[in-house]
Parts: C-alpha cells; structure tokens; sequence
C-alpha cells in the first residue's frame, strides 16, 4: 500500500456521465459558486479580509468551511474505490474523525484563535513565528506549506478537470481550464471570504448527496447486516477489521491520519476567522458531526458495489475509481446523481480554494517576514500570487499525470511531519524551544521528500505497512523532543509573555 | 516550569511515539512486520491520542479529575477495541459472528472507535468549555495583554528575531 493510494490521487478519467439533468445541476451549481464569488468581492477591501475573512465568520460557517476544506474528491470517488479494493482497512483514513475533531478544538483552535486575537496573525506560521519568535521558523514552515500545497492544488485542478471532463464531455485539458477559471475567479476576487461561504454552500451540499446516496447504498445491499453477509462469504479478510492489507497497514492509516490532523493547515488557518472565540464551545460537535454525514458515502458505496459486485447483480468494477460512477449511474436517481456529480466538484473546490489561499499567504506574508521585509499591499499581492500560484499547478496538471500523481502522494504527509510537533505540540508545551522547531521541521521536510522521490523513482520501497508518512511524522516528532531537550535553557527566553498567557489560559 | 499534567502527557506521548517508532523500525530492518508490530501501533496510537489530548485540556498546569478520566478513557476504547480486534479469533467467513449488523471484530473497531467517541467527547468539550476552556475573563486577558503590547510600540503580528 503506497502514500499514492491513500492522498486522493484522480489521475485516470472517469466514466463519461453527460446527462440533461446533471449538466444543469452542475450549470446552476457552478453559477451559485460565482455569485457568492461577486457577493464575496464586494466585502473584501484589506488582506486581513482576503486571507482571514476579517474574523468575521460565525460557527456554522466555520464547521462547515473546514468540513468541506477537508473533503477533497477523494471522499466521494478514490476513497469509495479504496474501499471496493482493500475493504474496511480503508476506512481507517476516516476513522479518526471520531476523536480529530475534538482533539483538535482542544489542542490548536482556542490557541490559534486567541493567537489571533493577541498578535493579529493571520497564517499558520505567523503562529509558529509567534511561538519560537522565529523568522526562520516561520520561513522554513512556509516553505514546507508551499510545498504541498502546489502538489495538492496540481492533484485537485487535474481531479477537477476530469469530473468537469465526466459531466460536460469537453476533453480532459479543457475540464482543467475551466475549473481552474471558475475556482480562480471567486478565489481571486473575495479570497479567502468567497471560499468560505461557498464552503458552506459546497459543504451542505455534499452532506445532503451523501446522505441520499446511503440511504441508496444500503437499499442495494439489503440492509446493513445482509451486506454484511455477501461480504463475508465472498471474501473473509475483506470485510474482517482489517481489511484485505493487514493490521499494521490499518492501524499506520489511523496513526497517520489521527495525529496528522492536527498539522493540516487549511483547517487550523480557518480558527483565527471565527467572529466570537466562545462560539468555539459547539464547532467539535458540528464539525464531528458535519463531517460523519459527508463520510456516509465514502463508507457506503465502496461496500455496496463489491456486494454487488459479489452477488453477480453488477459486473466487477475494471478500475476501482469507477466505483461511484458506476454505483450512481446505475442504482440512483439522476438527480441525486447530479446532486453527487457537483458535489465531488463541490469538494474538490472547495479544497484548491483553501490551498490557494495558504500559498498565495506563504508567499505575500510569510517568507517576505522569514527574510525581514513587510510587502506593502497584501490585498493586492495575495490576489497576485493567488493568480500565478492557480496557474502553475493547472500548468502541472495538464503536463504530466506522473508528475501530479508524485505531487500529490506527500501533502498531507508533509503537513503533518513538518507542523504537528512544531504548530500543535509546540502551543501546547512551553518548553518546545526554537531549535527544536526548526529541526523539526526540517526532518519532515527532507524526509518525506527525499524518500517519496526515491520510492518515486523506484530506488527505495518500504516494507508492507510503514508508510513515508507515518515515518517522517514519527522521526520529526522524536528530533522536536530531542532536540527541544537538548536546548531546554533556552525555552524561556523564547517565549513573549503574551504568547504564555495564550498557552496558559 | 513544566508541570505535572504535562509532563505526564509528554512521557506518555513520548513513549507511545517510541514505540510507533521501534514497530516501523523492526519492519524496515526485518523486511516485514514482527508480532508486536500492530500491538505497538494499536496501544501507541491511542495512548499518544489520549495524551495530545490531555496536553490540549491542561489549563494554567491543571486537569480536572473529570477530564484525567475522559482521557484514561480514549485510551482504554481507542486501544482496547483494537486490541480486542486483534486479539479476537479471525472469524470472519460465512455464517460467522455478527454484532449490529456487521462482523464482530470489524464491528468492535468500528463502533468503539469510529462512533462511541464520536458523541461523547464532543459533548464532553461543550459541557466543560465555559468552566473550564475559555471564559470571557480569558478573552478579556488577551485583549488586555494585545493593547499592552501595542501601547509599548511591541506592533502587531508575529516574529521578532532569530538573534
């Protein structure tokens, strides 16, 4: 089992779904996208409203927004073919859900949000310069967070491009083009403030089309329990608590994906937009609860189609991707359909829009910090740089599908080696030092790309169950704590007293 | 001064992080995993979850009892259920066991760990936040230390220097 399979890599056209209906569905869906973008635009006149909707979004909003931020396509098309290939071991990416969410509150949302209130931060390493008051911490977190965040805007704007490709017919290139043009025209225009709301709009949407389409998945199975049955009688380890890849696979995904949340900068980002900081008291049960409705699908399908698939009713699947089309297609309503369809656009979307706006700020404000200098108008260069960012991971995505596929395998990996120790661990212990950090950080960084390059290039494999990504996120969480340790004099000296106060209330 | 509920999350989350780290060591150095390999992923991932969690809920060097609890507890489901699954007889073939609606061990994984904690500790994180996660004196504390920082020309944002 590579990184590849588990990071919501679309590569691979899907099956063409050209109807009537679903092209209007998507028509009107598109358009809604673009009028929040316009009534965005309108309400964005400084950076601080560009990158961190002027802290002014309510809870709703916020539990929503980082609910669909963190959905990609993945949720509604890789993620049910992973499960049709390897069974309930893939359920163990979404699993953790149970327990990030709240975790996460405690750990990085009070913070950053207080952060936010003490410093006006608006990046996530803004928080970590803060934290170590470390330019170069700073610098070296943006880097890290440029890094991934093009390879996953090069995987979405291709995933993107081939949903756009599905439902409109009009060639793979095209597809990319036009959404990358409808994502960048309300990204560039109210920036962070248009990709929040149309999150909300894009977020209840996929929960409703994921709702209908369970009911629908458990219908085709007979219930729950007869699902369960064909299962177990065509294949033991399928259905078993690890699925068809082994425990120690399993159990790496939630290892990976549990501790790994906390170091996903698109979601802590949104904590400082929240309006009332006490609002917070109730996002862990929406957002848990957001996030579990839109997950039913995800669960569902992969294991109705292989029920299916197991009882002769459907024919096997030639690609397991094909899972969700082909599930749709055949078993539900053309509208819930369409409803699904612009729902997996939906999430791609939503997505590249908070990936975009987390480079186009590690560029305008992060690294002109990491090297003392301030850009004099954010508003203007964040738009820029939102622009050139959007058009060179489309560039990406329309000239290799190999070269997105490596971009996109170490994302979420990547966020997670480089800010779980130095972001999450380090607003949480004041004797973290700057050091430490910055180590940290660097192993990450080196780690998860020198080996997914090797293994990229097939110089290196890993054995069955030990994945880059668990890995770089064990070595750098060691070297925090060693070397944070081994430079604990200095701990004190690095911390302002109004960023102890945040860490202490 | 790093105090006792810290410290305590961190030697736990240290040592679960360790033991991560020795199962994917053995498996680089023996080519596959070893027997403990899944036992040290299954009681280090809930043990480091529990302590990153008791990390977060430590206030000012304290925890409440309620919450020391809460997170014994994560650990005991988190890391039992899988325990529980691997330790379980393999069974799942036709005609084996089923508990609601799906396979026992799948079904011990599932519910004990993606549901069970799923409600409660969101409801848990509620019912505890005005006392013990963030009051309005918190709020107004920050504020205050924001306008003192302003005041002494400290400005605003984030970094000083590496010096």
């Amino acid at each position: 089992m590579s990184d590849a399979m588990v990071t919501g890599l679309q590569v691979a056209a899907l099956p063409l779904v050209r109807q009537p209906v679903i092209i209007g569905v998507a028509l009107v869906y598109f358009a809604i996208c673009a009028a929040i973008g316009v009534w965005a635009a309108r309400r964005t006149r400084s950076a601080r409203d560009f990158f961190v909707a002027g802290e002014g979004i309510g809870l709703w909003t916020l539990s929503l927004a980082a609910m669909a931020a963190t959905l990609s396509g993945f949720a509604f098309i890789g993620g049910p073919g992973l499960v049709y290939s390897i069974g309930t071991a893939a359920v163990f990416l979404v699993l953790p859900a149970s327990l990030t969410n709240t975790m996460g509150a405690w750990v990085l949302a009070k913070r950053m949000r207080l952060l936010g209130e003490a410093r006006g931060l608006i990046t996530v390493p803004d928080a970590i310069g803060a934290r170590y008051r470390s330019p170069a911490a700073q610098g070296l977190s943006a880097v890290s967070i440029l890094v991934a965040a093009v390879g996953y805007m090069a995987t979405n704007i291709l995933a993107l491009g081939l949903v756009v490709d599905a439902i409109f017919g009009v060639g793979l290139s095209a597809g990319i083009w036009i959404g990358t043009a409808i994502t960048l025209a309300y990204s560039v225009a109210g920036g962070i403030m248009a990709g929040v709301y149309t999150d909300v709009f894009q977020g209840a949407m996929m929960a409703v089309a994921s709702t209908l389409v369970f009911v629908y998945a458990l219908q085709a199975g007979g219930g729950m329990a007869a699902t369960s049955r064909t299962l177990m009688a065509a294949d033991p380890y399928f259905f078993g608590p690890w699925g068809t890849v082994g425990p120690i696979t399993a159990l790496s995904f939630f290892f990976v994906f549990g501790l790994g949340s906390l170091g996903q900068p698109h979601i802590a980002h949104k904590f400082y937009m929240l309006k009332d900081p006490q609002r917070l008291k109730w996002y862990p049960l929406l957002m848990t609860m957001a996030l579990a409705i839109a997950l039913l699908l995800y669960i569902s399908v992969g294991l109705a189609m292989k029920g299916l698939v197991a009882t002769g009713a459907m024919p096997a699947l030639v690609r397991a991707d094909d899972a969700t089309p082909t599930f749709l297609l055949a078993r539900v309503p053309v509208f819930i359909a369409a409803l699904v369809f612009s729902g997996v656009a939906a999430a791609i979307m939503s997505t590249v829009n908070s990936f975009m706006s987390i480079g186009a700020a590690a560029l305008t404000h992060d690294l002109p910090i990491a090297f003392g200098r301030r850009v004099d108008d954010e508003l203007r260069w964040g738009r820029i740089w939102t622009v050139l960012l959007s058009l060179a991971a489309a560039a990406v995505a329309l000239m290799s599908g190999t070269l997105v596929a490596f971009l996109g395998i170490f994302g979420y990996g990547l966020f997670a080696s480089t800010l779980v120790p130095s972001l999450a661990i380090g607003l949480n212990w004041q004797g973290a030092t700057r050091e430490g950090a910055i180590a940290s950080i660097g192993t990450g960084l080196v780690l998860t790309l020198v080996l997914e390059t090797l293994g990229f290039m097939k110089r290196f494999s890993l054995p069955a169950g030990v994945t880059v990504s668990g890995l770089a996120l064990v070595l750098s969480l060691l070297v925090f704590f060693g070397v944070s340790w081994l430079t604990r004099r200095r701990a004190a000296e690095q911390l302002d007293a109004d960023i102890r106060l945040v860490m202490e209330v | 001064m790093t105090n006792l509920p810290v410290r305590a999350a961190l030697v736990v989350f240290v040592t679960a992080v360790m033991a991560i780290g020795a199962a994917y060591g053995a498996t680089l150095w023996l080519g596959a995993a070893p027997a403990f390999a899944p036992w040290a992923l299954a009681y280090g991932s809930g043990a480091a979850m529990a302590a990153v969690f008791a990390l977060g809920a430590t206030r000012a060097g304290k925890l409440s009892a309620t919450l020391v609890v809460a997170f014994v507890l994560v650990f005991v489901v988190v890391s039992g259920s899988f325990a529980l699954a691997l330790g379980l007889p393999a069974a799942e073939g036709a005609g084996g066991p089923m508990l609601l609606g799906l396979p026992r061990r799948t079904a011990i994984v599932l519910y004990g760990v993606g549901v069970l904690p799923m409600f409660l500790l969101p409801l848990l994180y509620a019912f505890t936040f005005d006392r013990g996660i963030l009051t309005e004196a918190d709020i107004a504390r920050v504020r205050a230390a924001r306008r003192a920082r302003v005041a002494a020309g400290a400005g605003d944002t984030s970094a000083g220097t590496d010096a």
